[in-house]
């Protein structure tokens, strides 16, 4: 068992806490750990909580936290003080984490819908009709006709089962997470620069960095528990904070700089660091000598917003010269005249990127994701890392922040997106015949071409190409942008949609048959968080009436569709079952995963997991045992080891503010709700903080429109319009021209309004830019 | 010729005297003319921009023993204040009474210390950029009253009460206008010592902490039916 080693030991403790200097020392080096204490001083004596430890249900930064249990009941939620993530703090969210199961409106049996009504049926039943339901739609319409949309918070098991019913039994790459609205451009940028996915450093870098710059990244919100590390190391050893950003925000009132920029002109910003770094001979030449390659790539790609568009990059290898030549268009004076940065920021921040004795950590997340360019964006900063060879080290990080709590560990790691197996891709026959061999398939039941991303999935929905969706475990109903297209097409005639969920939401009142899912703690997995650290948690309380886990339902409905031989998991064994299934995938010292009993009795452990030790810093030999090439670095994820330094120009976005739609829209979270609020707005503490969206104004836009804060505005953009109230100079400012708006509310659905143009490599959609037009009414 | 020479050699001379004239004329027109320098914009977003205010001296206040002869406490903190959340009034005699923010107040209430004469901890102002203090906090020179009141104070809400679940942070249950900047009240030796913070050096404080009292503006509670 896992308890606090504070606790169970409180009486010395209290002793100690006399011993007033050492305390304070402790304080000072591990302020988490005295915090988790501190925590329990609120508790009754004599209480009878068990404490187990989980990863955090939301955030992908994947914090440790301690659930106290007690009479079967979570009745509590602490720091873990031991997880190196959080040290033992958490966030608002975290906290009250455990509230977030016991709404009074939790889905505890399944509804089938009957003639326009939702009947209550036994379990048995509805997975009967699910089962038979698939039967049928493959039969009559192929087996492309059916899809799984999964979630960036599904647990590993569960992603694991979903990829291996689809994408080895059936035999469709329909198979899709949300993760594609929020990661695909991390992972196309890491493909393209070095051909392995995920972070090569990890959050031990905050401890070591000397300057942060956050690209386009509200942290203080929206990744609290490490901005939190940023700002403690501030206090010990005043590094210093850049905030690059279009928007005004708590990050910005914290950070040491605030740097305003125009909406997608961070190519051009990060293009003009490069040539600064160039011109100033601040490149690191042995480095880039030895790891780098220089590439171009296909250049005015569109932007998707046309059904079956298609996209292939075409890849050329350049000379280091012509890349030089290249950058001549991005000099500090052209981009200042494109981005609005002035000449001095431009070359205050290349100055930190260049200086050799500044190590830099990049971070962002949805700003560069959430981008019709977002893997040129990702292209761009590896540029600035690897030119100065300030990567793949303690403390020289270009970090990629992920959002939810698993959209590392399930959707990149097992790979549910459509082109992607847990181990490779689709259109490679070693991969395919790989995860056969694993799956107990015959190879040739693995389709070779990759089928839909999410949009056009949702896209195929409405046309008819798809007629069966399954969802589970996310809400696209709130978060798909253009929604009204796709909210009417799971409308149509002739589509059924299975959601599973915890909670009534805008997805399930769409759904035909509505499974009521266990979450969290109320079953047994894993998560995999931004610095590829997989976490364990067992299942600490019951889930409320039939409720099942996700992964259990899609066991189920496999074996009904005649895929015993693959789902032969035993009830009580079957998580374990599937891990050690699932580390068979991705043995190798790239990328093997840590055995079950160190992920149960250890803060969670990072793959590659060689030789019973994590690997903190990739592609670096002093500390990833898979370098082998005799170099200080290996970039083995490319043929020839070598990262790629790519030449990605400036482009435009898809829409742009013009005469009557004369403002840029940004959509966004707020630090109280996790994305679309199903839980969070469910907890009465962060309810009331935050009780509605709003629609955010520069003040002196507001007072040019007569707008104060509360008055109704209505926003219209091409694809709809809606009414919510005005927030002037409350959480954030926009810059002029600018309006932000959050997207949990579910009664203020801003995804009506928002643009599913795309990143032609990544596929994923722009929700940070679009033109709208603003009414005071 | 020649005269024609001279005539033009004037004309010339003429001419030059003319274009110098207008030049130097416009000269002295720019001199007096003082252009309308573009305002820097300012950001400022009043709920957000305090809270990191005094966070540099975090880390000081973790490290503070704590003085338990001379802590003060809600009560005393409560007393001078006419209702919860008024300005307080100034609880000692005043000399100076014409000099303002840095020249008087600020002087002690910037930063706080230690008062021998008070044996007290001064507390320290959670908004030092309002330096004309006196216009919000004023003296108490006699306990007598004008005409009594039935004026009652309001209650001010419990230390302890305020969470959720019993271990997650507390909610911020004050309005935080002109007190934006938690760590003025909530941290060092004169904060009241049932609401001084445990960790002072978690410096982003409403990433845990939140408002009860959000008031919903322009629209109705949403109920999902």
């Amino acid at each position: 068992m896992y308890t606090s080693v504070l606790l169970s030991d409180r009486r010395t403790f209290l002793k100690k806490m006399a011993v007033l200097s050492a305390m304070t020392a402790a304080a000072t080096m591990f302020p988490g750990i005295l915090f988790a204490e501190e925590q329990e001083r609120g508790l009754p004596k004599g209480g009878n909580l068990d404490w187990k430890k989980a990863p955090c249900r939301f955030c992908g930064v994947g914090c440790g936290v301690l659930v106290g249990v007690e009479n079967g009941k979570a009745v509590a939620v602490k720091g873990d003080p031991k997880s190196p993530v959080n040290k033992g703090l958490c966030c608002v969210k975290g906290y009250h984490s455990v509230l977030s199961m016991y709404g009074k409106d939790r889905l505890t049996q399944p509804l089938v819908k009957k003639q326009g009504k939702y009947v209550k049926t036994s379990m048995k039943e509805a997975l009967d009709l699910i089962a038979e339901k698939m039967q049928t739609t493959i039969k009559d319409y192929g087996k492309d006709a059916v899809s799984i949309y999964g979630s960036g918070q599904w647990t590993i098991p569960d992603g694991y089962v979903a990829s291996k019913l689809f994408k080895g039994c059936i035999g469709t790459n329909n198979v899709e997470a949300n993760a594609r609205l929020c990661m695909a451009s991390a992972v196309t940028g890491f493909l393209t620069s070095f051909g392995a996915d995920e972070p090569m450093g990890c959050y031990e870098d905050i401890d070591h960095a000397d300057v942060f710059v956050l690209w386009g990244n509200n942290m203080a919100e929206m990744h609290p528990v490490l901005f939190s590390r940023l700002l403690d190391q501030r206090l010990k050893r005043g590094v210093k904070i850049i905030d690059l950003a279009t928007r005004t925000t708590r990050t910005s009132m914290a950070a040491d700089k605030v740097i305003l920029f125009k909406p997608q002109t961070d190519l051009a910003i990060a293009n003009a660091i490069c040539y600064e770094i160039i011109k100033n001979g601040w490149v690191n030449k042995s480095f880039i000598e030895r790891h780098c390659n220089f590439s171009k790539g296909a250049t005015k790609m569109g932007y998707g917003l046309k059904d079956k568009y298609k996209f292939k990059d075409r890849p050329a290898k350049i000379s280091f010269e012509e890349y030089k030549a290249f950058l001549e268009d991005y000099t500090p004076k052209k981009v200042a005249q494109i981005s609005g940065v002035s000449v001095k920021d431009i070359k205050y921040m290349a100055a930190y990127y260049g200086d050799p004795n500044k190590k830099v950590m990049s971070l962002w997340c949805m700003g560069m994701n959430q981008h019709t360019r977002g893997t040129w964006m990702n292209n761009l900063v590896y540029n600035i890392h690897l030119l100065t060879g300030k990567i793949a080290a303690p403390g020289n990080s270009p970090f990629s922040l992920t959002g939810q709590p698993s959209a590392c560990g399930t959707v990149r790691e097992v790979g549910t997106l459509t082109h992607k197996l847990p181990h490779g891709v689709v259109m490679n026959k070693k991969h395919r015949e790989h995860a056969a061999h694993i799956w107990q398939v015959p190879v040739e039941n693995i389709s070779p071409k990759p089928s839909y991303h999410t949009v056009e999935m949702f896209r195929a929905l409405d046309r008819g190409d798809i007629r069966f969706m399954w969802i589970q475990v996310t809400n696209p109903m709130v978060t798909m942008p253009k929604l009204k297209r796709y909210r009417d097409a799971t409308k149509k005639e002739g589509r059924f949609i299975v959601v599973s969920d915890i909670y009534p939401t805008p997805t399930t009142d769409i759904a035909d048959v509505i499974l009521p899912s266990a979450m969290w703690i109320e079953r047994e997995g894993m998560y995999g968080n931004s610095e590829r650290r997989t976490q364990y948690f067992e299942q600490m309380v019951q889930p409320p009436g039939e409720a099942m886990s996700d992964t259990w339902q899609l066991i189920e409905v496999a074996k009904r569709m005649g895929f015993e031989k693959q789902f032969s998991y035993k009830e009580e064994t079957h998580i374990e079952e599937i891990y050690a299934e699932y580390r068979r995938h991705h043995e190798g010292e790239k990328h093997a995963m840590a055995p079950l009993n160190v992920l149960k009795s250890e803060p969670g452990a990072q793959w590659p997991y060689v030789n019973g030790k994590s690997t903190q810093w990739r592609f670096n030999a002093q500390y990833d045992p898979a370098c082998d090439n005799g170099k200080e670095f290996h970039f083995y994820g490319k043929p020839d080891g070598k990262a790629v330094i790519w030449q990605r120009p400036y482009e435009p976005a898809p829409e742009e503010p013009d005469n009557e739609f004369d403002f840029w829209l940004c959509t966004g979270r707020v630090v109280e709700h996790w994305h679309t609020g199903s839980m969070t707005r469910r907890i009465s503490v962060l309810h009331q903080a935050m009780p509605h969206a709003y629609v955010e104004f520069h003040p002196s836009d507001a007072k040019r429109m007569q707008i104060q804060t509360g008055d109704s505005v209505k926003l219209t953009t091409r694809r709809g319009s809606i009414k919510l109230p005005a927030s002037v100079n409350e959480r954030g400012v926009p810059v002029k021209g600018h309006v932000f708006v959050p997207f949990f509310d579910e009664n203020v659905l801003i995804n009506d309004l928002t643009l599913d143009a795309f990143c032609p490599i990544s596929k994923q959609p722009d929700y940070k830019k679009c033109a709208v037009k603003v009414e005071k009414v | 010729m020649k005269r024609v020479g001279i005539v033009s050699l004037l004309i010339v001379l003429l001419l030059s005297f003319i274009m110098v004239w207008i030049s130097s004329y416009r000269t002295a027109l720019e001199g007096a003319y003082i252009p309308l320098e573009k305002q820097k914009e300012e950001i400022a977003i009043p709920s957000e921009k305090g809270v990191f205010e005094r966070a540099m001296f975090a880390l000081d206040y973790a490290k503070m023993p704590i003085d338990t002869d001379h802590q003060r406490s809600l009560k005393s903190y409560y007393q001078n204040r006419a209702y919860y959340g008024a300005p307080p009034s100034i609880s000692h005699p005043v000399a100076d009474e014409r000099n303002m923010g840095g020249m008087a107040c600020l002087k002690c209430h910037e930063n706080g210390g230690y008062v021998e004469k008070y044996q007290a901890y001064t507390p320290v102002t959670p908004h030092p950029e309002k330096v004309n203090c006196r216009q919000c906090h004023v003296v108490q020179k006699t306990e007598g009253v004008f005409k009594a009141t039935q004026f009652k104070k309001e209650r001010f809400s419990k230390v302890g009460t305020n969470k959720a679940i019993r271990t997650s942070p507390p909610v911020i249950p004050h309005s935080i206008e002109l007190r934006e900047n938690c760590l003025a009240c909530h941290a060092g030796p004169a904060a009241p010592k049932e609401i001084r913070v445990s960790h002072p050096e978690r410096v982003n404080c409403r990433q845990c902490h939140v408002f009860n009292n959000k008031e919903l503006s322009g629209t109705k509670s949403f109920v999902r039916e």
